[in-house]
């Protein structure tokens, strides 16, 4: 679960740090039998819940249309889920966090991913580039507004010319589309990472094209 | 549609210059970057490519956040 995007070597997961009273007594009792392990699970869904809950409220005002009982439902989902995958995982725990901070992401993840999935649900994904028009910056002199439109033709044409269909559709849903990664990585039936590392080699890509193209990226991203 | 700045088109399809984590690496180690930060230590020289990788994915941008806002105490929203 280690890949990297660009060969950087994988930071120290295998490092082993001594573990806070509170984070070893969460293992120990996780790893007890009968009635501890039993108290220990339930204290940990407790956990888990409650940074599902989190997450559903952090988005409750971008899901208007989603019931508050959909949402409880959703935080439910995420914390059940959450909780077998933590189960699982409990030996890769090595203390670089406290315990709960670890749990937690855990559970946020699951809620987030549902939540995303819920808010484009029956949406279509635009993999074509239909967003282009509506970039164009405001109050320029008309020299600078010439410069703005050839250096979104020039973005356009190596998007089109430079880039292999796949990395192309990812690119525009993802980054102009706005197309969440989780979404879209559901409806082309592969993975988060695998995408988001397509989305890194066309990024790659572009800049490579549009620096052949003499596009000044320096400047442009220093502004 | 609300019209955008070329220069936010640019940094969306760019992304970080430097080099980056991947999403599965990010998950990893979020948990003890979120602490280090939390703790105003340097994140971002213990964990190179972090940073990056959280500019780059809004994704994982987001569930930084939350993690960070859970794990400091402040309230959902």
């Amino acid at each position: 679960m280690t890949a990297t995007v660009r060969g950087m070597a994988p930071a120290a997961s295998l490092r082993s740090t001594p573990l806070d009273a509170e984070s070893r007594e969460w293992l120990e009792s996780l790893r007890a039998h009968g009635a501890v392990r039993d108290q220990a699970i339930a204290r940990l869904h407790a956990l888990l819940l409650r940074a599902a809950r989190f997450e559903a409220a952090r988005r409750r005002a971008a899901l208007p249309h989603v019931r508050a009982g959909e949402l409880e439902d959703v935080a439910q989902e995420a914390a059940a889920d959450a909780l077998m995958s933590v189960i699982r995982r409990i030996d890769d725990f090595r203390g670089a966090s406290r315990f709960t901070t670890w749990a937690y992401k855990f559970a946020l993840l699951e809620a987030a991913v549902k939540l995303r999935k819920r808010a484009w649900q029956g949406r279509e994904v635009p993999l074509e580039p239909e967003s282009w028009g509506a970039f164009a910056a405001g109050g320029l002199g008309p020299a600078d507004e010439v410069e703005q439109r050839e250096l979104l033709g020039t973005v356009q044409l190596a998007v089109a010319e430079g880039l292999t269909p796949h990395q192309r559709r990812v690119l525009v849903a993802l980054a102009l589309n706005g197309v969440p990664i989780d979404v879209l990585a559901e409806r082309l039936g592969t993975t988060r990472g695998a995408l988001y590392k397509t989305l890194h080699d066309a990024r790659r890509k572009l800049r490579r094209e549009l620096e052949a193209r003499g596009v000044p990226l320096d400047r442009l991203e220093e502004r | 549609m609300t019209e955008r700045d070329p220069a936010e088109l640019l940094a969306r399809l760019l992304g970080p210059a430097g080099p980056e984590v991947g999403c599965d690496e990010c998950f990893e180690e979020l948990d003890r970057y979120v602490e280090l930060e939390l703790a105003g230590e340097d994140a971002d020289a213990a964990l190179p490519g972090l940073r990056a990788h959280l500019e780059g994915c809004p994704a994982c941008r987001e569930e930084h956040e939350s993690l960070r806002a859970l794990a400091g105490g402040e309230p959902p929203a």
